[in-house]
């Protein structure tokens, strides 16, 4: 950056320029150094000129008093005693000489003390007497302002009501140390700077030091012509005398040359650091040659720190209320977990957040190949590719770029959606991720003159400043909001937080497992007891019934008779739900024997167990060929046993009762069907049709326990297919079942 | 002598019809009455109170699958290794169809597995079919006293 330092633009010349010792000082005002150990007089500024016959020569070995009359040289030697003199110039006063008046300023360096003498214009006040009210009433107006922004209009503001300077702006350096203007304040005819931007290069890395070390820097006049120091070198050290904190210490001919490119004469900076680091500079510059005197400057200075601590404690505030605002959508995130079993669906009712939290247009779940995207996305198959690249050139737990495509090529066909990543991986041993994507923004950057033009034209090798200083855009593409580290940060945590969950539910499940595990063989026992103690006293009901009726039947009444006898059919009929039943809970635990099955075999074993029971009736049965299928043949054949024996059933009131079987396939499945002329039934009760011990017909008309649907059912979902019946009462019924022709296997 | 028919069921109402069953297939055979696995065992074995019983094998044990103390499982198991016992027929009579009891009766060497039915007369008819062919029909494996048909 520019304005107000002493060298200019080329970053790698200039770095090498010893910029602390020039040899010279600014002619507004003249240098006398002492020894520290006995006051003598080691080096004066050619100007240096106390009486009108003095030269600089002559002063060299002098003492004070020598030099400056007794007077002023015991009023010099007790500020002197009475101030802390360090490596900071001190305010000693004002110094009245016979043909002018001086602020004096003083400060160590090395072995020396390095008096310097400032001329007062005529009529200037003794002091600056209005610091307190400045200082209170810019702390007052500080704490009011709510950005940076506002608290830098704020302090350009009050910097030039103090200085008059014709232009007063501030920049903030960004991460690469480009200064960016972030508030100004401009005289007519000054060209504004404002919103542009300057190249770190601008400012070469001795002189940020030097800034750091030396909060406020005056050039009063860019014309000036620079006063040597005699003696030039140290008569002890042989070096020059070192003028890092000197406040005269005259300017790089370079920095001139960039001042009078940019075509003002004077320039002050003030420093703002935070932390040891050169947070921004407020910079003033004026057409013509600008005097601000030391005790302005020191107010100058001071605002400059009371900024750099507002400007923390806001930069602070903003990180922490950043912080605590993702931490609050993390906890809605992880809330959403609660929902359900399946992460991708969670995620689903919580995408505000998840974008939120990240400040992102568009995320995605990548679960190996199975990929849930939110937002806006870059398509599924760039996302592949995306974690295949990821997979084999990341190992970290999280990965983050705003400029993707720098670093994987492919990014650059969705640079509009995906300039930006943040990526979790949530899984060590599988491809799982998270992904945020952010859109591109193209930026116009205001560059003030373009930054890399900066060796002169005429002769490369000449370290030359700038030349124009008119805006210079540039666009930037393929590029994002930079990821901030709070967002890194919460993302870890967030990471972390999943894992743990994932980790609680594999417990969870493994818990359930046991659970599920006890209570089948708990319900296994149940059903073992049931098959035996219950069947057993139905057993004995029917015995007794059987043997009274035996031995008794003479003695009996004719009532008593069919008493017993209907004690018996319904002793038999709870038997048989109880067999029913009990076939029914082995049909949902035994284990499916999956081979090969020829559905026609099945409906012809059917068919003809069915003939033996029924020979004296008269059924057409028209059988298509059936398509081949893997299953149970088992427990496939007694489904269509029971869909053909209730066909079977349900016709018994027809003279020419119709039963077709026919089957086929479709969408890879396996679709079996049997339609009769019978009865039909209620499509109302429809629903009911499959459940247990469901009967939609009265028990006179039609015997039953009501549980062979209910079984057919439960075969047909073990295979992974699905039955259905239509019909209509009178109007005969349709039942079918599909299921996979290739079954699948369960998952593990 | 004809050996006796042992049979091992607990639950006074099954022996009852089970009595009846056999009364009614008219065999000439004794029938010894045990109420419970241990007290199988101690038949068998000639122990507790049947100490000094009259020595030989039953012609076929009818044994229940579900006995108090000791089930017919573990029964059939020890008839199956005794060196003494182990050619003499076993039938299983049970009310369940489980699958796991039948398999498991197999393994352990049962003749014949009977499912009570709950309709009486088939029962009547199975327990004769089986008293008949076991206890006088079938050749007694060599070492055994031959059974003679009552007359």
């Amino acid at each position: 950056m520019t304005l107000t330092d002493p060298q200019a633009a080329l970053l790698t010349s200039c770095d090498k320029e010893p910029i602390h010792i020039p040899g010279s000082v600014q002619p507004h005002g003249s240098l006398l150094i002492i020894r520290a150990s006995d006051h003598r007089i080691t080096h004066a500024s050619q100007n240096f000129s106390w009486r009108n016959d003095q030269q600089a020569a002559d002063l060299i070995g002098k003492s004070l008093s020598d030099v400056l009359g007794v007077e002023s040289a015991d009023w010099l030697e007790k500020r002197l005693a009475a101030s802390k003199i360090d490596v900071r110039p001190s305010y000693l006063g004002t110094l009245a000489s016979t043909n002018a008046r001086y602020e004096v300023l003083a400060h160590l360096s090395g072995a020396s003390i390095l008096l310097e003498f400032e001329s007062l214009s005529e009529g200037a006040d003794e002091h600056v007497s209005f610091f307190y009210p400045i200082v209170t009433k810019f702390v007052g107006l500080l704490a009011e302002a709510k950005s940076v922004e506002e608290m830098s209009f704020l302090a350009v503001q009050e910097i030039k009501s103090l200085t008059n300077f014709g232009r007063v702006l501030l920049y903030r350096f960004d991460q690469n140390q480009n200064g960016e203007v972030i508030a100004e304040i401009t005289d007519d005819g000054y060209p504004t700077y404002i919103h542009q931007r300057f190249p770190a290069a601008d400012i070469p890395q001795q002189a940020r030091a030097l800034y750091v070390a030396n909060r406020v820097r005056l050039i009063a006049d860019a014309n000036y012509v620079p006063v040597r120091i005699f003696p030039e070198y140290d008569s002890i050290t042989n070096r020059p005398v070192d003028l890092t904190y000197a406040v005269l210490r005259s300017v790089s001919p370079v920095h001139i040359e960039y001042m009078q490119n940019m075509g003002t004469l004077a320039s002050m900076s003030i420093s703002i650091v935070i932390r040891g680091q050169l947070w921004g500079l407020i910079s003033c510059h004026n057409f013509a040659p600008q005097r601000v005197r030391f005790e302005t400057r020191a107010i100058c200075e001071q605002l400059g720190q009371i900024l750099a601590v507002h400007f923390e404690a806001a930069e602070e505030r903003a990180e922490f209320n950043h912080r605590l605002e993702l931490r609050s959508t993390l906890v809605r995130l992880l809330a959403s977990f609660s929902k359900s079993d399946n992460f991708a669906a969670n995620l689903e009712t919580v995408t505000g957040e998840l974008l939120e939290f990240a400040d992102a247009h568009g995320a995605a779940l990548v679960l190996d190949d199975e990929i849930s995207v939110f937002g806006v996305t870059p398509s599924i198959s760039q996302i592949k590719d995306l974690t295949e690249w990821l997979s084999t050139n990341n190992q970290g737990d999280v990965f983050e770029s705003d400029s993707l495509s720098k670093k994987f090529a492919g990014a650059s066909a969705y640079a509009d959606v995906g300039s930006g990543v943040m990526v979790l991986s949530i899984s060590q041993l599988h491809n799982h991720y998270l992904i945020w994507f952010r859109p591109e923004i193209v930026k116009t950057i205001n560059w003030a003159g373009n930054p890399n033009l900066k060796a002169s034209a005429e002769d490369p090798a000449r370290i030359s400043p700038r030349r124009s200083f008119d805006v210079w855009s540039e666009t930037v593409k393929g590029v994002s909001k930079p990821w901030r580290q709070s967002e890194i940060d919460t993302a870890v945590e967030f990471r972390n937080a999943l894992l743990g969950i994932v980790l609680r539910r594999a417990e969870e499940m493994a818990e359930l497992a046991d659970n599920l595990g006890r209570v089948n063989k708990e319900l296994e026992s149940f059903s073992y007891s049931v098959s035996h103690d219950l069947r057993s006293p139905l057993r004995h009901i029917v015995g007794f019934a059987d043997m009274l009726t035996d031995m008794e039947q003479e003695r009996l009444s004719e009532k008593g008779i069919r008493f017993l006898k209907n004690i018996k059919s319904s002793a038999q009929f709870a038997g048989k739900l109880v067999d029913d039943l009990l076939s029914f809970s082995q049909m949902g635990r035994s284990s499916l024997h999956i081979s090969n099955v020829d559905l026609n075999a099945l409906v012809t074993a059917s068919v003809e167990r069915l003939g033996h029971e029924i020979s004296d009736r008269h059924i057409t049965w028209n059988i298509d060929p059936l398509p081949a299928l893997e299953g149970d043949p088992r427990f496939l054949g007694l489904a269509i046993h029971n869909l053909l024996s209730n066909a079977v059933k349900y016709t018994r009131s027809r003279d020419a009762a119709v039963i077709d079987i026919s089957g086929y396939e479709k969408d890879g499945n396996v679709v079996f069907e049997v339609k009769d002329n019978g009865v039909g039934f209620d499509s109302a009760y429809v629903h009911k049709l499959f459940g247990v011990f469901q009967r939609l017909h009265r028990m006179e008309d039609f015997e039953g326990t009501g549980i062979g649907l209910a079984n057919v059912k439960r075969i047909i979902e073990r295979h992974s297919g699905s039955v259905s019946a239509h019909g209509e009462t009178g109007l005969g019924a349709t039942f079918s079942f599909s299921l996979p022709k290739i079954h699948p296997q369960p998952p593990c | 002598m004809l050996k006796p028919i042992l049979l091992v069921e607990d639950n006074p109402n099954d022996l009852e019809l089970t009595l009846h069953a056999l009364e009614r297939s008219k065999l000439a055979n004794d029938v010894i009455v045990i109420r419970d696995g241990g007290e199988a065992l101690e038949y068998l074995n000639s122990t507790g109170q049947y100490e000094g019983r009259s020595p030989g094998n039953p012609a076929v044990i009818l044994l229940d699958l579900k006995l108090p103390k000791v089930d017919g499982l573990e029964v059939l198991k020890f008839v199956r290794e005794s060196s003494t016992f182990k050619s003499t027929p076993v039938v299983m009579l049970t009310s369940s169809k489980e699958e796991q009891d039948l398999i498991r009766s197999y393994e352990l060497g049962v003749n014949a597995y009977v499912v009570k039915p709950v309709d009486f007369q088939e029962f009547i008819k199975a327990i004769s079919d089986l008293g008949i062919f076991w206890a006088v029909l079938n050749e007694p494996p060599p070492g055994s006293v031959k059974a003679i048909l009552k007359s």
